[in-house]
């Protein structure tokens, strides 16, 4: 039984440094009382959120979407307008907010993926903009000043604290639950589909995948995801105005996925826990020396990671003898073969079971 | 003609635009064989292809499948209907693993495997039948050609079909490397599945197939046994450019 001994033991290896980190953002507010670090991490938790839901129609499918903002700010509205109009509890609404951005992704995208590459995303900024103009210039939407949510006492129920804490744990969850979600999508048939419809859309066809189909799934898949950080979003800003879905929001939901390595569903967090407090510790700390000094930089590190590290940084770190180290002398991690047997060990004895 | 043919194309017709690349095309693959299609480039072998496979619509003509109109299928239909193919360029998914490459495959068609576990048993099956084995978790990019027509095949096989179309899959591949395709091809034949090829070396179509479909200027200009049709004068002209009065002035 030496090939259960040494998965079970990498397994154990991997949950306690998994564990681990988790334990350091469990414990983190404890420590750190500044309201601007426990923003900064709320920021990182939900951009990285969203660049994972960029990250399931750009990375997995290869469909380059930038009008991810649009359906956040659908998902926001629709939060906003349902809580102030109707008096609904925002649980419920969030829900909702998931089924509408979904139902005007799946219907609108539907016809556009007949469009390939740039075209698709033309039109996805394309709708993001006409989103973002109806919105403007409708007295429902509260034209260009925006819907506010009712301030009032701390309440779970309202989903409403004084204190960024709750919002900092409750981001932090979220986060973690789409990246389980994530996880199991690009194991399972539909990952296999995307994956295949990134390498090859006539390969794809060849054998059974009808792509329209799952590219349409993908669409739905990442703006229910956006609709739900829209919700998150209201919550935590308590307002919301049209300046959410304008194009450099969506771009700057792609960065996290584009520098942590787009192809890896860790990617995304990879890149949001690098690039975002890079990002805030740049303009604190330059803007006021020189405007403007700040997003140059930024652009600066953008830049050097694209060139060098067209694969992002997971893409560089699958490669490197650092992961070598860490899985041998760390993790203890088996040889890919004897994962296989394990995996298939644990078939046949379930096989026989039934 | 008592077996009833499993693939059967009518009057089989293309046009883009102006151009007729394949006109008026007919004939038909029997259960459990080996047919092949030949002709010099540019003759509408690859266009025919397309055309049963569900790439491209037929501008007229008709494909039955089993008895079936499967004319207007799409492409992404034929694995459940058991109908399997490759492509001339070979198009693996390029950063995923042999062994991926396969799984995705094992998930799709009229057996799709259930689970996680079912389709990388499968996965192994196939790459074991075809020699992939031992370069599993090797990226599919960083395979050279011989390696990538095999994985083409590995692909289309793990969909189980029961009829699957090769389109050129000796290409550029050395005397070793065919014969080794060659091998693969009759194994896959053996076990059942009937096979329709376009094919440029000749050695590998004389010695699999049972029938020969010769296509020039996307009409066909014969059809029989290897030996039949390589003897036909009509052909040895398109094949070898000697026109029949040079080749009595030349006796």
């Amino acid at each position: 039984m030496d090939v259960k001994k040494a998965v079970s033991g990498y397994r154990r290896n991997l949950t306690i440094v998994v564990g681990a980190l988790l334990a350091v953002f469990l414990v983190l507010p404890l420590i750190v009382k500044t309201p601007y670090i426990i923003n900064i991490f709320i920021l990182v938790f939900y951009i990285s959120t969203m660049s994972m839901a960029w990250n399931i129609l750009g990375g997995m499918t290869g469909q380059n979407s930038l009008g991810l903002a649009a359906y956040m700010g659908i998902g926001a509205y629709t939060v906003c307008l349902i809580v102030t109009k109707l008096n609904w509890n925002p649980w419920v609404v969030s829900i909702l907010a998931m089924l509408v951005t979904g139902l005007i992704a799946g219907v609108i995208f539907f016809p556009c993926f007949i469009l390939k590459g740039p075209y698709f995303t033309l039109v996805s900024i394309a709708f993001a903009e006409s989103m973002r103009q109806f919105i403007i210039n409708s007295e429902f939407f509260g034209r260009a000043s925006g819907v506010g949510l009712p301030f009032g006492e701390d309440s779970f129920l309202q989903f409403r604290f004084a204190s960024k804490v709750p919002y900092y744990y409750a981001g932090l969850i979220m986060m973690v639950a789409v990246y389980a979600i994530m996880k199991r999508i690009d194991n399972t048939k539909i990952g296999f589909a995307l994956k295949t419809i990134r390498e090859d859309e006539d390969a794809a066809a060849a054998i059974g995948i009808n792509p329209t189909k799952y590219k349409v799934i993908a669409v739905v898949i990442s703006a229910v995801i956006a609709g739900f950080v829209g919700f998150f979003y209201a919550s935590y800003i308590r307002y919301v105005d049209p300046d959410l879905m304008v194009q450099a929001k969506s771009t700057e939901f792609v960065l996290p996925a584009v520098v942590g390595g787009a192809a890896y569903v860790e990617g995304p967090l990879v890149g949001g826990l690098i690039m975002i407090p890079l990002s805030e510790f740049l303009r604190a700390n330059f803007a006021r020396v020189l405007p403007g000094i700040n997003m140059i930089m930024y652009a600066v590190v953008l830049l050097v990671v694209i060139r060098f590290r067209p694969s992002g940084i997971l893409g560089w770190y699958m490669d490197s003898n650092f992961k070598k180290f860490i899985d041998e002398k760390i993790l203890k991690k088996p040889s890919l073969d004897v994962l296989e047997e394990y995996q298939m060990m644990n078939y046949e004895s379930r096989k026989g079971g039934k | 003609m008592s077996e009833k043919p499993v693939i059967e194309v009518v009057g089989l017709t293309k046009r883009f635009k102006g151009l007729t690349a394949v006109n008026d095309v007919s004939f038909s693959v029997r259960k459990g064989g080996i047919t092949g299609m030949i002709g010099p480039n540019g003759a509408g072998k690859s266009t025919t292809f397309n055309m049963i496979c569900g790439y491209y619509p037929p501008t007229e003509g008709k494909i039955y499948y089993n008895g079936e109109d499967i004319t207007n299928k799409r492409a992404y239909e034929y694995t459940n209907m058991k109908i399997a193919r490759t492509f001339q360029i070979m198009k693996p998914l390029k950063n995923l693993t042999v062994l991926d490459n396969v799984i995705a495959s094992c998930y799709f068609g009229h057996a799709a495997a259930k689970s996680r576990e079912e389709a990388t048993e499968r996965a192994i099956e196939v790459l074991k039948f075809t020699g992939l084995y031992e370069k599993r978790h090797v990226l599919s990019k960083e395979m050279g050609t011989p390696d990538q027509k095999r994985l083409e095949m590995a692909r289309a096989l793990a969909t189980k079909p029961e009829v699957l179309f090769l389109d050129e899959n000796m290409a550029g591949l050395n005397p070793t490397e065919t014969a080794e395709a060659i091998e693969l091809i009759r194994k896959i034949n053996e076990s059942g599945v009937t096979i329709l090829l376009i094919e440029h070396i000749m050695q590998a179509v004389v010695s699999l197939c049972e029938k020969v479909i010769v296509l020039h200027h996307g009409e066909k200009i014969a059809e029989g046994t290897p030996e039949e049709v390589m003897n036909d004068p009509y052909v040895m002209e398109v094949y070898l450019g000697t026109k029949s009065e040079d080749k009595k002035e030349g006796e």
